[in-house]
């Protein structure tokens, strides 16, 4: 999956800044799943149409049976058939409007979340004063991608890289990429423990080990 | 939040109802207004068909997101007389919902459906769901197309119903002049705003300047 993306990233991504890294991960995730989300829903739409329509010819049939006919108890029930589907549309159409709203919520928070980390990592990238070099260097590092892998998207010699991810590590305080990514990891995971409750559970269960060596910064 | 934002920056974001909505009633509508005869069975259909469109994106206009209430597009004569003005002048602004002109088109496109659909059923004197067929095959029978012959026995609603109809055609004329007027205003706001509004309409994507 990442090896197909890799050729044409490659020529596009050479020269950019760090920051240029984010899109391909923005468009991924509109792909797949959103396209059967909305696929979904315009099969959802046109079945409130169809709902929509029999009342309609429902409705059109009890007035009509009235005029023609008067009222009677047979009329009276397809009456109350017809008002229940009425209601059955709006509550269908409130059912929907909350769906769409839901999706749409969703959406956002994604997009603001994975806007919020890029622009961490690019705050932390500057507050390390990397180069433009360097911090294409470490995305691609916290990308996942290997030394060889980096050399050949920024077409370079694997030295090169090598020793700009050493610079990159140096300025960092970090020894290892595991480290590297456990900066923001760590500090994704400190925000989102608390709001899940988890922080006590985990401060506890790490607590003996805090005490005797204290946590890496 | 963000997500209000987003689309105020880029354009609407069509929700699915709107969508089938307005597609199928342009269907009904060029089907109706030019290809099938006016009383036969397929006409009726469609005419109910497109009653039922109407019913359902005005129900939308009340419960539906906030970009396809009509509460997100009021009508606005000096509102769109004044968006006209901007995209003449090449200035030009997003909308949450519907530009000021193309909402006063939405109305007027509503009302005349309206108007269109409603003396439509009138005209019917079966009240439509009875038997369509049936009554059908008796229209063919007795050679009622365009002016309803069967109803020559009453007299004394024939006036009625002879005006109605005129009022049924006046009104369905109207609405495909109105709609060519439509098709046109979004071609012209589509090029001058380099926004393309009518894929908006289609896959609901938000419309992103062409340039980018």
């Amino acid at each position: 999956m990442i090896e197909d993306d890799r050729p044409h990233d490659a020529t596009t991504q050479n020269a950019r800044t760090a920051h240029a890294g984010r899109r391909p991960s923005e468009t991924a995730p509109a792909a797949g799943a959103p396209w059967r989300e909305r696929r979904r829903a315009v099969v959802l739409a046109a079945l409130l149409f169809l709902q929509t329509f029999c009342t309609v010819f429902f409705i059109g049939d009890v007035v009509g049976d009235v005029i023609v006919e008067g009222v009677d108890i047979h009329i009276a029930f397809e009456a109350a058939v017809a008002g229940a589907l009425a209601v059955g549309v709006v509550f269908a159409g409130l059912e929907m409007r909350r769906t769409i709203d839901r999706s749409r919520r969703a959406e956002a928070a994604v997009s603001v979340a994975s806007g919020a980390f890029a622009d961490l990592i690019s705050a932390q990238f500057r507050s390390w004063n990397l180069t433009p070099a360097e911090s294409d260097v470490a995305l691609f590092a916290l990308k996942g991608f290997d030394i060889a892998e980096i050399a050949e998207l920024r077409g370079s010699a694997p030295g090169t890289v090598r020793a700009q991810l050493a610079r990159v590590y140096a300025k960092a305080g970090v020894s290892s990429r595991t480290q590297l990514l456990a900066v923001f990891t760590d500090e994704l995971l400190a925000g989102a423990l608390p709001g899940l409750g988890m922080r006590s559970t985990v401060s506890s269960a790490t607590g003996g080990q805090s005490a005797s060596q204290p946590p890496p910064p | 939040m963000a997500a209000v934002n987003a689309t105020a920056a880029s354009g609407p974001v069509w929700d699915p109802i709107v969508r089938v909505t307005h597609w199928a009633t342009a269907l009904a509508i060029t089907v109706n207004g030019l290809i099938t005869e006016g009383g036969s069975t397929l006409h009726l259909w469609v005419g109910y068909s497109a009653l039922a469109l109407l019913v359902l994106r005005l129900l939308w206009g009340v419960i539906g997101p906030e970009e396809a209430r009509f509460s997100s597009f009021p009508p606005s004569v000096a509102g769109a007389i004044a968006h006209v003005r901007d995209l003449a002048a090449g200035r030009h602004r997003s909308h949450p919902s519907h530009n000021p002109a193309g909402s006063l088109m939405v109305y007027a496109l509503w009302a005349t459906l309206g108007l269109t659909v409603a003396t439509g059923v009138f005209l019917q004197t079966e009240p439509f769901p009875v038997s369509p067929a049936a009554a059908s095959s008796a229209e063919e029978r007795h050679g009622w197309a365009v002016e309803p012959l069967d109803r020559d026995e009453r007299d004394d609603e024939d006036e009625t119903v002879e005006l109605v109809e005129e009022i049924h055609e006046l009104a369905a004329n109207l609405l495909l002049i109105l709609a060519a007027l439509h098709v046109a205003g979004v071609a012209v706001e589509s090029r001058l705003s380099g926004r393309n509004l009518v894929r908006a309409m289609i896959d609901g994507a938000p419309t992103g300047r062409s340039g980018e």
